[in-house]
């Protein structure tokens, strides 16, 4: 049986990302149902990319018959990646924003203790 | 036990004195997050005499409830109730919250408007089947109320909740926040009053898919 490289490359990432996820959920970042939820989709991705048949059924059901709706459909992934780090971005921001919010508020109210403040900070997620 | 109150408000000046007086009754001390507001919500509040944390910026529910939980830690909160500032709770259903608690049952009790004969429009109880659903596919626990602001933490939840989420989203993530730590809960059923008023500043059909879809993508991104 002869590999692609996507077939190949899709797998690896599918492992990697799997082993990331567990690897949270072992430190306690993350929960059992997250993990499990996350191996439902990379697992899904692997499966797809090695037996692209089980798409048959995608085709079938969404009308797929050529290589021009393939590509349309690449784009739109990558599309949806793009989108997908700009969500990330902004919710970044929108963390900073509400930490430095809350810290002076919480400042502002007398509730900062001093010689705390660090290690508070890190614990709480509240930075200064 | 130290308890605090905690209660998120934007814009609440005509309903705020009311709810104050109404939580001090039961609780050791009251703190108010005025979110932004642009009336004299803060104001009021100092006039009755419960602590104001003012945000300078309108950052939404969960934001300000997490405000008022590292502003109650700081105070020495031991058990903390948080509840909303429309009036729509009712304080005299806090002792019934904070009775798991006391007896050592549970890290956290959840409220459940539907656990008894209320007037929930019917717009609300499907609404909240949705965010009920959407709690469930995300954190695998099923509670019957996940929406709802009035909760109570023990001091294992008080120590240890942490709240990421900004808005509304905020009900949920205390739902995977218990699952996380393992947190023993307890389900309470308690009074509704849904006026014009709270229905209309609830949350929308926009802001429900909008919830929902933030839920499920900061399942993803954690």
């Amino acid at each position: 049986m002869e590999f692609t490289p996507y077939q190949i490359i899709a797998p690896a990432i599918s492992i990697f990302a799997l082993s990331y996820a567990w690897s949270l959920v072992l430190r306690q970042k993350k929960t059992i149902w997250e993990g499990a939820l996350w191996t439902f989709f990379w697992a899904a991705i692997a499966l797809i990319a090695l037996f692209p048949d089980v798409l048959d059924y995608l085709m079938f059901a969404m009308g797929f018959k050529n290589r021009e709706n393939a590509l349309l459909i690449t784009f739109l992934g990558i599309l949806s990646f793009i989108v997908f780090y700009l969500i990330v971005r902004v919710e970044e921001l929108e963390h900073r924003q509400t930490k430095i919010v809350r810290s002076v508020a919480l400042r502002e109210a007398g509730l900062v203790r001093n010689g705390k403040k660090h290690e508070e900070v890190k614990n709480n997620g509240v930075s200064e | 036990m130290k308890i605090v109150a905690v209660i998120p408000a934007f814009n609440e000046e005509k309903r705020i004195e009311a709810v104050v007086r109404g939580t001090q009754q039961f609780v050791d001390q009251v703190i108010v997050v005025d979110d932004g507001s642009t009336d004299g919500t803060a104001l009021t509040v100092e006039n009755v005499g419960a602590m104001v944390v003012q945000h300078g910026e309108n950052c939404g529910a969960g934001a300000a409830t997490m405000t008022g939980i590292e502003a109650a830690r700081r105070s020495g909160a031991e058990v903390i109730v948080t509840l909303d500032a429309d009036e729509q709770h009712d304080p005299h259903d806090i002792p019934a919250l904070l009775q798991p608690i006391v007896e050592g049952r549970a890290d956290i009790v959840f409220a459940n408007r539907f656990g008894q004969r209320n007037r929930i429009p019917l717009i609300r109880r499907v609404f909240n089947a949705i965010g009920n659903f959407v709690t469930l596919i995300v954190t695998g626990k099923w509670v019957n109320d996940s929406q709802c602001g009035f909760k109570a933490f023990g001091p294992r939840a008080a120590k240890e909740v942490r709240i990421r989420m900004n808005g509304y989203e905020f009900c949920t993530e205390l739902v995977r926040e218990s699952v996380h730590h393992r947190w023993r809960s307890v389900e309470i059923p308690i009074k509704v009053v849904y006026s014009e008023y709270t229905l209309a500043k609830g949350q929308s059909f926009t802001t429900g898919v909008k919830t929902a879809l933030k839920i499920l993508l900061r399942s993803f991104l954690r």
